[in-house]
């Protein structure tokens, strides 16, 4: 076999499976939970993607430019701040072309991420950064991995997807041009959470450049939010890549409701949904709500899967200790 | 526009890259996360652990003048040297430390303005993961500056007597009796709230998004004219364990020029798990964990 093949879908290695125009990750329609019925209402499930998240997207192509450059290869190790499905895309794919990742991260974060940073190749650096957030203190886990890089430029390249152009480039060049194609140019809204703020940077430019009429919002969730890998309006600064002119509006949601929803999502819809796409979801489905027409697409970042702790935190019938019968309602 | 009243205790990143491995200035680094120094740090320069080297290990007070003196001779300071001090967060514990070093009379000592991570975001200023090696030497306190240092009893008479600028440098929600400490942090207390009488001006508002301390004339907008701290009155800083209230204490002594400032390094720590002081809790809770 030579030539990759979408439809049969074998491939010679994890590389030829990352996401592009001919092989874009699925499109499913929201059915039970929409409001509108002429709104039409489609996740993008990124989990499919080959590491199970968006980032998967971002990685490669920062990954990609640096190792053009001569700065990651065997030997020559990448550091990232990260909360958590970057850095298992890092490490996986960096673990693959025969280097390594030291992953920073927030002490926050899930176990069940930290162990799965570990599994996929991550040395990890696990750090306590919830300390009194204030003016000036940046993040304490990008000064971190800015710190190795800046200290040991021989053995740490650090990609930093806060700001290297090449994450915007990476959702310009696939999940832009997928989703005009999936959605065969019509598409009137745009939903997208804001991290990095590569997705919507770059999914906006693209989708603006083909109809400046389409709506692209970004959903943030309210201060104090307990989301991973999401910020709010107040933690926006540290990203470079946010570009308000592809912005049509922010929507601040209230973060408890992203649990709420992507348990609704996966009892209602049967997509298992993690809780940024719970955001992201509401965001759009009030949207929908009031705009009543249109063909909106939602980011869906990842799924449940490695937010089993924080969905115990948030929904406490969840709790399965002990004995007994355990009704889902 | 006017100038900070003590403007030499701070040094900038342009004085600090031209006094790199000069042999009288002495860079030390102390940070809140004692893991940052590995990772990376100004060329020449020590760290001091605040939870082991600052601290007596047996008691709760700060090391003894022996053990400040064989700290600092065992890093190879000596009683003449400029020592620059530096650390995350904002200088916190870098201001304990310079705190630390009046106290026990050392003259020439500096703190880095913008601390870590200023130095970190320069494009040029250069980082390592060398440890120095250091030729331990000889360091004489001279002197102790009790008057540097708040202890409870002045504390109760600066909370009652009304006399004195009682200034809490907590977050609102740790002066209000909401939470007793930030998240995650071992150092709690009994019960939450406040020292009655005590001003609410959270450590932060001294610092730019740069991290730098903001002009003296914003500085005095915000403390003199809008938070009510009379200069003319003594005054007193506190916070949790002393760190945070550290960097008021050197804020209000050196940049505003305030004469009489004392650090109550207790702070909430000691004064929320005593017997039968006077609380001021708005919150309504106990124990501030409602």
């Amino acid at each position: 076999m030579e030539v990759m093949d979408h439809q049969i879908r074998v491939y010679e290695d994890i590389f030829e499976m990352l996401p592009s125009e001919e092989n874009p990750t699925p499109m499913v329609r929201i059915r039970k939970l929409n409001p509108a019925a002429d709104f039409k209402l489609y996740a993008k499930l990124e989990w499919y993607n080959p590491f199970g998240s968006v980032k998967d997207r971002a990685a490669w192509n920062m990954l990609r430019h640096m190792e053009d450059k001569g700065q990651l290869g065997p030997g020559h190790n990448a550091v990232e701040a990260t909360s958590g499905n970057t850095g298992l895309s890092l490490a996986a794919l960096a673990s693959a072309r025969g280097y390594k990742l030291r992953a920073i991260v927030p002490g926050r974060i899930p176990g069940e991420k930290k162990t799965l940073l570990k599994i996929a190749g991550a040395d990890l650096e696990v750090l306590n950064d919830d300390v009194c957030p204030a003016p000036g203190l940046g993040d304490g886990s990008i000064n971190r991995a800015k710190s190795h890089a800046k200290a040991s430029p021989g053995e740490y390249a650090m990609p930093n997807q806060y700001e290297n152009e090449a994450n915007v480039q990476a959702h310009f060049t696939t999940t832009g041009p997928e989703i005009w194609r999936q959605t065969q140019g019509k598409i009137t809204h745009f939903f997208a959470a804001l991290g990095t703020c590569g997705t919507v940077t770059g999914v906006g430019r693209f989708l603006k450049a083909k109809d400046p009429a389409i709506q692209v919002i970004a959903i943030v969730p309210t201060e104090g939010h307990d989301v991973p890998g999401l910020r709010n309006v107040s933690q926006l600064h540290v990203s470079k890549l946010f570009d308000s002119s592809v912005v049509d509006e922010i929507m601040e949601i209230d973060y408890k409701l992203a649990y709420q929803r992507a348990l609704e999502l996966s009892r209602k819809e049967g997509l298992l949904a993690g809780p940024s796409a719970g955001l992201i979801f509401e965001g759009a489905r009030e949207v929908a709500a009031k705009t009543k027409k249109g063909l909106g697409v939602m980011i869906f970042p990842d799924n449940i899967f490695k937010y089993l702790s924080n969905m115990r935190k948030h929904h406490p019938e969840l709790e399965t200790e002990g004995f007994g019968f355990f009704p889902t309602t | 526009m006017s100038s900070y009243s003590n403007p030499e205790v701070l040094v900038d990143i342009a004085w600090a890259k031209a006094h790199l491995n000069q042999p009288n200035t002495r860079f030390v680094e102390i940070d809140v996360d004692t893991a940052s120094y590995e990772s990376g740090h100004i060329p020449g320069a020590v760290a001091f652990n605040w939870r082991t080297q600052l601290q007596n290990q047996v008691s709760r007070d700060i090391i003894s003048r022996e053990a400040f003196e064989k700290l600092l001779g065992g890093a190879g300071i000596g009683n003449d040297d400029t020592v620059v001090l530096y650390g995350d967060n904002n200088n916190w514990f870098a201001a304990y430390g310079f705190w630390l070093f009046k106290l026990y009379g050392h003259k020439k000592v500096h703190l880095l303005n913008g601390g870590r991570v200023k130095w970190l975001n320069e494009q040029d200023a250069p980082l390592t993961k060398d440890v120095p090696s250091v030729a331990p030497g000889k360091y004489t306190v001279t002197g102790y500056h009790s008057e540097l240092r708040a202890l409870l009893p002045e504390v109760l008479q600066a909370s009652a007597g009304r006399d004195r600028n009682l200034v809490d440098v907590r977050s609102p929600d740790e002066f209000s009796g909401k939470i007793i400490a930030p998240p995650n942090l071992p150092e709690t207390a009994q019960r939450a709230g406040h020292i009655p009488n005590a001003k609410s001006i959270p450590w932060s508002t001294a610092v730019s998004a740069d991290g730098t301390f903001k002009s003296a004339d914003d500085l005095n907008k915000i403390y003199v004219q809008e938070k009510g701290v009379d200069p003319s009155k003594a005054s007193i800083a506190y916070c949790r364990i002393g760190e945070r209230s550290s960097h008021t204490w050197f804020v209000l002594k050196y940049l505003l020029g305030i004469s009489d400032v004392k650090n109550y390094d207790g702070s909430w720590t000691e004064y929320g798990n005593l017997i039968g002081a006077p609380i001021d809790n708005p919150s309504g809770g106990s124990s501030g964990t409602k």
